[in-house]
């Protein structure tokens, strides 16, 4: 911690709040300065996105499976299963692509980021960069958090298509719904600019945003002890979650 | 240097088909037709009442879909709905005598409006409006007295109050839409029992751009669809006067539910034909009275 920590928990919360802000703010500023290692920001992409893709696919896949097996039955006491393509489509382009995708997205890659700035705090890289006049922020904190703020929608939208995917397969080739009914109830329901604009973009680039912002935040700030790097990796996981779903509220109550 | 280019390139790849998949989510699963407004021609119809009609519901011919509803309004003074019609600039020869009717896909599908063309040879311009319109068939209509549902309320501006008596309001809660002729313009503000007349005291909030409804006005508490919430529906007197602020409507018709309606349909059925009998004593009752 940069200061004197307050004995209040409510006055501490507020406090890492604030230092949370004001680091956002040195994080944007640093932004344009970053740009001159922008092979920085790819491998960061590279690492935190493209290696990803593996758990947000399959996790999608099955989202989509028991989301179709889940409705198919509930929908069957209305006669309505033809619906279960455009209820999966609905409620994963609106609610559960973007905050499954960026919870998987804190665990996965929100971790790493803090535990490697963290041990690089610990082992004093980060004053190393400093004396040799290499700008820790525009090297370390902004490449990270552009690669968060790039990689998230990316990512939800294969998670949205691995959830149509599953409950595809599990909808029509195990239930019977008909391919056609299938896709033209779904096409039918989504609008392009309220699910997946509002939906998929919008709430992937703040939920990017938040989620790298918190990992690059506390792993910038860890105590450099092995176990202020333990302590800050957990907090990124509780932190990313209660700011996601908190968050997808006012998102949802402020889009819709 | 090799594996620097590796993460290059898979980075490359990984983008790719991040976009890839958003194109696919936003052209093969949506649709598209909906937001594609550049080339419409708007078209005017006025119904007398419009059900459950949303905006952005599909106009059609034949079934095939030619354009969406881009607006609703009440025509301010009257009992008709002012419905815009955008139609795609490829069907352009829509004859200008076409009737305008309110479908309703299957049982509990959505509305939409439904062009059947007439023989005229001229046809109808943007801005030109559908004079033949027939409203939302509704199934309470056809079953009993009902009318009028759809939509929720619209955003109130400034409100006046109104002031009505029932003796049964069903499930009608505070927040209820008061509609006119299927249009909202205004909603429940309280529902209160009466401790001395014994009944119910339902005061109603209404837009102040709606004025001008006779002060003779009947209101009544309908359910929207089969299953759907319930409202107040105003159908206007031929009063000159119009209501105002704390005025109260004496006209009331109270919730029926579905139960006593179906009830009293039934039963109405069997005690017609037994007056029928009585009025025909020459073929039925002699041998009923043996």
């Amino acid at each position: 911690m940069r200061r004197m920590s307050p004995d209040n928990i409510v006055l501490r919360s507020l406090a890492q709040i604030g230092d949370c802000g004001l680091f956002l703010v040195a994080v944007l500023k640093a932004i344009p300065r970053s740009l001159q290692h922008a092979r920085e920001t790819v491998r960061q992409i590279w690492f935190i996105g493209a290696l990803s893709l593996t758990i947000i696919m399959v996790c999608g896949l099955f989202v989509g499976m028991v989301l179709a097996l889940q409705l198919y039955h509930v929908l069957s006491i209305f006669g309505g299963t033809a619906a279960t393509g455009e209820v999966v489509a609905l409620s994963v382009y609106r609610e559960l692509g973007p905050v499954l995708t960026a919870l998987l997205f804190a665990g996965r890659a929100g971790t790493s980021i803090t535990a490697e700035i963290g041990l690089m705090r610990a082992t004093d890289q980060i004053a190393a960069m400093e004396m040799m006049a290499v700008d820790p922020l525009a090297y370390v904190a902004a490449p990270r958090f552009l690669a968060g703020l790039i990689a998230m929608p990316l990512l939800t939208c294969v998670f949205c298509a691995a959830t149509l995917l599953g409950s595809h397969l599990v909808g029509v080739h195990w239930l019977g719904v008909d391919n056609g009914t299938f896709w033209s109830n779904m096409i039918t329901a989504v609008d392009l600019r309220t699910d997946v604009v509002d939906g998929i973009l919008w709430k992937s680039v703040v939920f990017g945003a938040m989620v790298s912002l918190i990992a690059v935040f506390q792993g910038y700030t860890t105590p450099p002890t092995s176990e202020g790097v333990a302590y800050a990796t957990t907090r990124t996981v509780v932190a990313s979650s209660i700011a996601i779903l908190a968050l997808d509220f006012m998102l949802t109550a402020f889009l819709m | 240097m090799t594996q620097r280019r590796s993460y290059a390139v898979g980075t490359g790849l990984f983008i790719v088909l991040g976009f890839a998949t958003l194109a696919y989510l936003a052209t093969q699963t949506t649709s598209v037709a909906n937001v594609r407004l550049g080339a419409t021609y708007t078209v005017d119809a006025q119904f007398a009442n419009i059900g459950q009609l949303k905006e952005r519901a599909p106009v059609k011919v034949a079934g095939v879909r030619i354009g969406q509803v881009k607006s609703i309004a009440l025509e301010p003074g009257k009992e008709v709905a002012d419905v815009k019609l955008a139609i795609d600039q490829h069907y352009d020869a829509i004859p200008d005598d076409s009737v305008a009717t309110i479908f309703t896909s299957g049982l509990l599908g959505d509305q939409y409006v439904g062009i059947q063309f007439g023989s005229s040879k001229k046809a109808v311009a943007d801005g030109g409006s559908l004079a033949l319109t027939r409203p939302a068939q509704q199934l309470e209509e056809m079953l009993g007295k009902f009318f009028g549902a759809g939509g929720a309320a619209d955003n109130l501006g400034g409100t006046y109050t109104v002031k009505a008596r029932f003796t049964n309001v069903g499930a009608l809660s505070v927040g209820a839409p008061v509609k006119m002729a299927g249009v909202a313009i205004g909603s429940v503000q309280s529902v209160q029992a009466d401790p001395v007349k014994l009944d119910a005291y339902v005061t109603l909030a209404i837009d102040k751009r709606y004025s001008q409804i006779p002060d003779d006005s009947a209101a009544a508490v309908f359910t929207s669809g089969l299953i759907g919430t319930q409202y107040v529906a105003i159908q206007p007197g031929g009063s000159p006067d119009m209501l105002k602020n704390g005025d109260e409507l004496v006209l009331t018709q109270s919730a029926m539910q579905l139960e006593d309606l179906i009830g009293k349909f039934l039963v109405n059925g069997s005690s017609s034909g037994d007056k029928k009998a009585d009025g025909a004593p020459s073929n039925a009752s002699p041998a009923g009275k043996q």
